[in-house]
């Protein structure tokens, strides 16, 4: 997929006598996560530019609040500092198109309190060619592609829509996923649907989902095979996320390592199936709230029930992880359903209409 | 061997937008509170509307809660805004 760019880059140029006074550059000028980056040249951003067959000036999105303009030369300038090569950039740019969706609701999303991250989950044939490795570790440094572009995402932010701690972003705590949080799904490894197929995306086509995502809380249960007792582990930390923190459905996503993975589908469950068990499962009433200190807003509604996921369709089932232990992720919802997740296949448009007929 | 790099901020504008004209005086001027919808907001604009009108002889004060805090004000309260002199919003925890 290479190209020809058209079109000259139009950003401020900056001249450093080394690689040392670039760092010291971008970081006194806030343009960083606080890590140290790769210094954007020319020959990089239009390598990035390039691979993708976008023009410098070319529109990636609005971003729906402040209006402000993302073009592809900007998103690439972040991408090759956040240590992306050509190839990983067609990820980053359908993500950002994927969080400019009015349902993202990404100023909410990157300015509140709450301090959620940017969750991305890589599907497709796309997976292979970056080298994305979606088993050990897969929550974390598991390999260069999913970390280089998890954090792209981040210096975007930061540096296209000034979401700085203290300035956009008005994070209490955050989390360690507001550096990177990309995962590539083990479609290779998993009888399930991929993801995005489940989202809709047909079959054979790379995708992207973005969710704005809590950190991970890990459950473990080695002690069945039964797949109810496995997914009641899962829902009881989806219940607890209710409870300690909030009571209202969104898109929740669970990680499912192999090791539980096998036990699931060897009874047949589908990726339907758990979304269904986990529906009915992870609900609390309202009630349960003055257990944990939080009476003051029960009220009269006490016998109310909060459902975990507003529907079934919400729950954003992920395989992945290594080959042993009986762990599993529960990741929550940034605020209940005031976001939804998006998928966007890679390499089409994401506000174009179907075709008729 | 110097590098030549990039600025790797937004360069390209938002919509320009001007402020309104700032009021020099509240003296009997209408001024409206958008609430997020937070508890924490209802002390501090009661507070508030205290001290403006008994300090600074507001009129009258219109408040108004978004229906989503962490989205932008609904339509219909930015519709009203015209009808006010100045506006309170943004305090939210």
């Amino acid at each position: 997929m290479q190209g020809s760019i058209r079109g000259a880059l139009t950003s401020k140029i900056y001249e450093v006598d080394d690689f040392a006074a670039a760092q010291e550059l971008y970081h006194s000028n806030g343009w960083t996560d606080g890590l140290p980056v790769v210094p954007p040249t020319a020959a990089a951003v239009e390598a990035c530019l390039e691979w993708a067959l976008m023009a410098p000036d070319q529109l990636i999105g609005v971003e729906p609040v402040r209006e402000q303009p993302i073009s592809a030369e900007k998103l690439a300038i972040n991408a090759v500092m956040a240590g992306c090569l050509p190839l990983h950039f067609p990820i980053v740019a359908t993500a950002w198109q994927a969080m400019m969706k009015e349902e993202f609701l990404l100023h909410g999303v990157t300015s509140s309190t709450g301090g959620c991250a940017i969750l991305v989950i890589i599907n497709g044939p796309i997976r292979r060619e970056i080298g994305a490795n979606p088993t050990f570790n897969a929550l974390a440094n598991s390999d260069r592609a999913t970390a280089v572009i998890g954090r792209a995402l981040r210096l975007a932010l930061i540096n296209l829509l000034d979401v700085r701690p203290g300035g956009v972003d008005r994070t209490t705590l955050g989390h360690p996923g507001k550096f990177s949080y990309c995962l590539a799904e083990d479609e290779e490894d998993t009888d399930w649907q991929p993801l995005s197929v489940v989202r809709g995306i047909p079959e054979g086509l790379s995708a992207v989902t973005v969710m704005a995502a809590m950190a991970p809380r890990q459950i473990m249960n080695e002690w069945t095979t039964d797949p109810r007792e496995i997914l009641e582990t899962f829902a009881a930390e989806m219940r607890a996320n209710q409870r300690h923190y909030s009571i209202y459905g969104g898109n929740y996503a669970i990680v499912i390592p192999k090791q539980l993975r096998e036990h699931i589908q060897r009874a047949g469950w589908t990726k339907r199936d758990i979304a269904e068990f986990l529906y009915e499962r992870a609900r609390i009433r309202r009630a349960e709230w003055a257990d944990v200190g939080k009476a003051a807003v029960v009220r009269d509604r006490g016998d109310r029930v909060h459902t975990a996921l507003e529907s079934p369709d919400h729950l954003l089932v992920v395989a992945a992880g290594g080959p042993a232990g009986g762990f599993g992720a529960v990741i929550p919802p940034w605020m209940g359903g005031k976001t939804k997740a998006v998928t966007a296949a890679i390499g089409a448009c994401v506000d174009c209409e179907p075709p008729k007929g | 061997m110097i590098l030549r790099v990039f600025d790797p901020t937004n360069e390209m504008k938002a919509a320009d937008i001007q402020p309104a004209v700032r009021p020099t005086s509240l003296q009997g001027k209408t001024v409206g509170f958008i609430s997020n919808g937070k508890e924490g907001t209802k002390g501090y604009f009661a507070q508030l509307e205290r001290m403006l009108r008994e300090e600074l002889g507001v009129a009258q004060v219109v408040w108004r809660t978004k229906s989503n805090y962490s989205a932008p004000a609904d339509a219909r309260i930015v519709d009203e805004i015209k009808n006010w002199h100045a506006v309170v919003t943004g305090v939210g925890d």
